[in-house]
């Protein structure tokens, strides 16, 4: 991996054997997770009694921090690994809960707001990253995959590429290094820009969903801002999420068309077997809580549910970030990455203000 | 970069993905509460 701890593969076999050997790392991203949350009380309570000016550090940012710390500073024990690999599990598993928090109609209205700019969000980024990339020179695979990464969705846009461009690992690599490097920088530069511009949280939660590549640090990013921004931030990036079959399907037409790929020959499965798979779960609990399935302490514990998913994946996302791999990546691929990253955040956050005037959002 | 393939990826044993787990593992917790196995998740 490489700008980011190497996590292993979990082996298909006897599950409680993979049980057994996730257990440490889940642990200990429990284990981070609940930490922030003691810190963020304590810190609070402790600067409140001590009539302390203390800015209010969310438990988010500690999570974030604490796992950043420990990947950067000790050498996690194999141990640990495949465990916090489960990240990503957990992730989609709040993305999913998190559908008990929206009613339909505001997937309607905001989920349509939404596509509406990932629709222009997506072509411009295409474009952008394309003419950076050619202006520095670039293999031409690379540039596919810096320019997929950054309009759709960071890494698993990359890895689903990848296979449909017959794109080598070393480009794969480097793109996703940049990728991951960048949202790693976004999680501290997002929130303070909305700050300092004064956005209210359906805004920033767009700009966040919109602007930060990869999921979890979409996530990460709109909850540091605020709980409802959060949601919106996922709201939105989901909306992204959604294009990543289109997205391929059209560089892997274009790479075939070239020779230099397999061509797509049943386009329908094409796009069902990238579709990402968890966005149906998000609408069907959304829809179960738009009819009244659950009562509403019910409707509670599924977003507090949620809430702890999301917990162990900011674990992880501080857990995976190491700042030292990041530095051994090759620069070219980072300052175009960077100069898109920086380009596609000023263009969303355009989009958002003037969608923000528009519809009064 | 092996460790984000397989998060993305479906196993070789399993023909179910990373996200239809999640998908699986997210409506039974919400029947657990459904059907109050599961009485209250407080945060």
């Amino acid at each position: 991996m490489a700008s980011s701890i190497s996590l292993p593969r979990v082996e298909p076999g006897n599950p409680l054997l993979n049980a057994l050997r996730i257990l440490p790392g889940v642990v200990l991203l429990a284990g981070i997770g609940y930490a922030a949350k003691i810190l963020e009380r304590s810190v609070n309570t402790y600067a409140k009694t001590h009539h302390w000016t203390f800015p209010n550090i969310e438990y988010v940012l500690w999570a974030i921090l604490i796992g950043l710390v420990i990947s950067n500073t000790l050498a996690i024990p194999r141990l640990f690994l495949p465990g916090i690999a489960t990240y990503e599990f957990w992730l989609k598993l709040g993305i999913v809960l998190l559908g008990a928090r929206f009613v339909l109609a505001d997937i309607l209205k905001l989920g349509g707001i939404s596509l509406a700019l990932v629709v222009i969000e997506i072509t411009l980024s295409l474009a952008l990253m394309t003419v950076l990339g050619r202006l520095f020179k670039l293999k031409p695979k690379l540039i596919s995959l810096l320019a997929i990464g950054s309009a759709v969705c960071g890494v698993s846009a990359i890895i689903a590429a990848k296979g449909a461009i017959d794109a080598d690992d070393e480009d794969s690599s480097f793109a996703i290094a940049a990728i991951l490097a960048l949202g790693a920088l976004s999680l501290f530069t997002f929130p303070a820009i909305a700050h300092s511009l004064h956005m209210n949280d359906v805004s920033y939660g767009l700009w966040a969903g919109l602007g930060v590549d990869n999921t979890a640090e979409a996530t990460a990013a709109g909850a540091l801002y605020s709980d409802a921004a959060g949601k919106v931030a996922v709201l939105a990036k989901t909306a992204r999420n959604a294009m990543i079959g289109f997205v391929v399907l059209a560089y892997a037409i274009y790479w075939a068309g070239r020779g230099q790929a397999q061509t797509v020959s049943n386009k329908a499965a094409f796009l069902w077997k990238r579709f990402p798979k968890f966005i149906l779960g998000f609408l069907l609990i959304s829809l179960l809580v738009s009819f009244h399935a659950f009562n509403n302490g019910q409707v509670t514990s599924l977003g507090n549910l949620s809430k702890w998913a999301f917990l162990l994946t900011f674990a992880g996302v501080g857990l995976r970030t190491n700042f030292r791999d990041m530095s051994k990546q090759g620069l070219r691929p980072f300052i175009v990455g960077a100069l898109g990253e920086v380009l596609i955040a000023c263009l969303t956050l355009g989009l958002v203000l003037g969608a923000n005037r528009i519809w009064g959002l | 970069m092996s460790s984000n393939k397989s998060a993305t990826t479906s196993s070789k044993g399993s023909s179910l993905s990373l996200d239809t787990w999640a998908v699986i593992a997210a409506l039974l917790l919400a029947l657990a509460l459904r059907f109050d196995i599961i009485k209250n998740v407080p945060w």
